[in-house]
């Protein structure tokens, strides 16, 4: 089975549970970092491709890596498997808008950090629509989702969904505790699509990072994320790509290895960044938490 | 806080031929949540609910001079004025009971607006006729289809576009069994006593057994669940039975398909 995946965790949530999940379970996954979004179909990462069966979306793959046996949630009850989709569905309505934000629609981080390290991945002309695109229906999900009345502003549904979010990462932490996972001893789906969700936000160094400042005061949630990366996605010094490994048991160690590369890359993309011109500091109201910052903070937004 | 006054009441749209699946499966959320509570409320039926509401959804209550609607805001309101059904529980537990509410909202809701604004066969047979029923031609057409292709939007959005009807019903039955499987053999989903979560779940669920649509599909992945169903009929009779004839909960039984003369 192979996965085709954008290089950088720039999807906060597909991507990173996907990969995690099967480190759990055990499966075999060769992680193919692709280049060009447009070569998946309807450009939605990550798919996987299983023998002639092309799955996309994270929820899909993880029933395929079931049926076939790679389960890591064989030793739950009835209850915990109820319970794994009620936090996954708070995940989503609670966590997910915030996050888009923070990547997609904020403008410093997106200027700042998530555009130019995702166009520095793809091939010249995509780099100049497909970042832009996706800030788009990001602001626009966000916005068809959340942005009913009584909140008639972008300020006002921001500041909603940022407080919802750290309302989520509060319940989250309190389901955690003192456990090691959050059912017991081993990793299951759940502790896959959390820490798909946390782990971006916890690691990625943004400008602008209410989100992850909350995530740091919960100092389980921290432990969570820092236990699966030195678990189950080991950090290496060096991050030599792979030459041809064609042997059949091969398989696990370019596994380990391509995972190792991603994981580096979010150490990387700091010095990344340092190293490439930085754009000149922008004046964007909407930025401060000034009153009376409605209509500035579309205007003032960068078109890609 | 103020007291609870004897004349709050609860707005939704025209029962008998107005009113759609998802408000009313909203709007009985929110009247068990209030009986749960033992708050009295009377159900007002207006065929312009959906625009008096704050925030264009319904249902919405009228308590003294202040107007609330939908169930979050309604709960987050009642506990101001000191009634809560999930005091009791302890921060676990009421992390897992939002939880499980996100997951109706999640999934149940969504194919309820599915079904009723994307399925072709329903939204021409039901949704048209019933949305626009109070208003003449062509006002009735024009805002039946502006709000679906309101929702059409939002479907797209998050992705429930492209999904087929069967993936849709499969969606549902899979949280049918989530809650079936939290529910297990106990009376409400947190033992003795019901909360705000048994509401919702009610809400939902009693109106998808009642409701007459093109197809059973809907209602028989409910069926499926004999816990479900039970736990339906528990809260109908413990709150619901013996009140005045026109309760919503018996009358959304006698919603019937306008397409039979066919």
């Amino acid at each position: 089975m192979s996965s085709d995946q954008n290089p950088q965790k720039q999807e906060p949530a597909p991507g990173s549970e996907t990969q995690a999940y099967a480190k759990f379970a055990g499966a075999p996954l060769t992680v193919n970092t692709i280049n060009n979004s447009w070569s998946t179909p309807k450009a939605d990462v990550p798919v996987l491709i299983s023998e002639d069966i092309v799955i996309s979306q994270p929820a899909k793959i993880l029933n395929f890596l079931r049926k076939q046996r790679y389960n890591a949630d064989y030793e739950l009850s009835a209850k915990q498997g109820a319970d794994t989709l009620a936090y996954i569905a708070l995940l989503e309505e609670k966590l997910l808008p915030a996050l888009l934000h923070t990547f997609w629609v904020e403008a410093e981080n997106y200027c700042s950090v998530t555009k130019p390290w995702f166009a520095s991945r793809i091939p010249f002309p995509l780099s100049l629509y497909l970042p832009g695109k996706m800030s788009r229906e990001a602001l626009n999900r966000i916005l068809l989702t959340r942005g009913g009345p009584p909140l008639y502003s972008l300020t006002e549904v921001e500041a909603q969904i940022y407080r919802d979010a750290k309302e989520c990462l509060n319940l989250l932490s309190k389901r955690l505790g003192t456990s090691q996972f959050f059912f017991g001893n081993t990793p299951t789906t759940l502790d896959a699509f959390v820490f798909g969700f946390l782990a971006p936000v916890y690691k990625v160094c943004f400008p602008r990072v209410q989100l992850q400042e909350h995530l740091k005061q919960l100092t389980n949630l921290c432990r969570f994320c820092d236990d699966i990366l030195t678990c189950y996605f080991k950090l290496t010094v060096t991050g030599h790509s792979p030459s041809g490994q064609d042997t059949a048991d091969a398989n696990l160690q370019k596994l380990t290895q391509l995972v190792n590369k991603e994981s580096n890359l979010i150490e990387k993309m700091d010095d990344n960044l340092r190293k490439s011109p930085q754009h000149p500091p922008r004046k964007i109201t909407t930025l401060k938490l000034a009153a009376g910052g409605e209509e500035s903070s579309p205007l003032n937004r960068l078109s890609p | 806080a103020e007291p609870w006054p004897e004349n709050a009441a609860l707005y939704q749209q025209l029962k008998e031929d107005q009113i759609l699946l998802s408000d009313n499966a909203a709007s009985l959320a929110v009247q068990a949540f209030l009986q749960m509570c033992n708050l009295p409320v009377r159900v007002v039926c207006r065929a312009n609910a959906e625009y008096m509401s704050p925030s264009g959804k319904v249902p919405f209550i009228h308590v003294g001079n202040q107007v609330v609607s939908e169930l979050g805001p309604i709960v987050q309101f009642v506990k101001a004025k000191g009634h809560s059904l999930s005091d009791g529980l302890d921060e676990v537990q009421k992390a897992e009971m939002k939880a499980y509410m996100e997951l109706v909202n999640n999934m149940l809701l969504t194919a309820e607006l599915y079904l009723q604004w994307c399925d072709d066969v329903t939204v021409e047979e039901i949704t048209h006729p019933r949305y626009g029923s109070p208003y003449p031609w062509p006002l009735n057409r024009i805002l039946s289809y502006q709000k679906q292709w309101e929702i059409r939007r939002k479907m797209k959005a998050i992705g429930w576009a492209g999904k087929s009807l069967e993936q849709v019903l499969e969606d549902v039955d899979q949280c049918c069994q989530a809650l079936s499987q939290r529910l297990g053999t106990q009376p409400y989903f947190f033992n003795k006593q019901p909360t705000e979560l048994d509401a919702l779940v009610f809400g939902h669920l009693f109106t998808i057994l009642t409701t007459q649509l093109i197809t059973d599909e809907l209602s028989e992945k409910v069926k499926n669940y004999g816990n479900l169903t039970a736990f339906c009929r528990r809260i109908e009779q413990q709150y619901f039975e013996g009140h005045d004839k026109d309760s919503s909960a018996t009358a959304s039984a006698r919603y019937a398909k306008r397409s039979l003369l066919r």
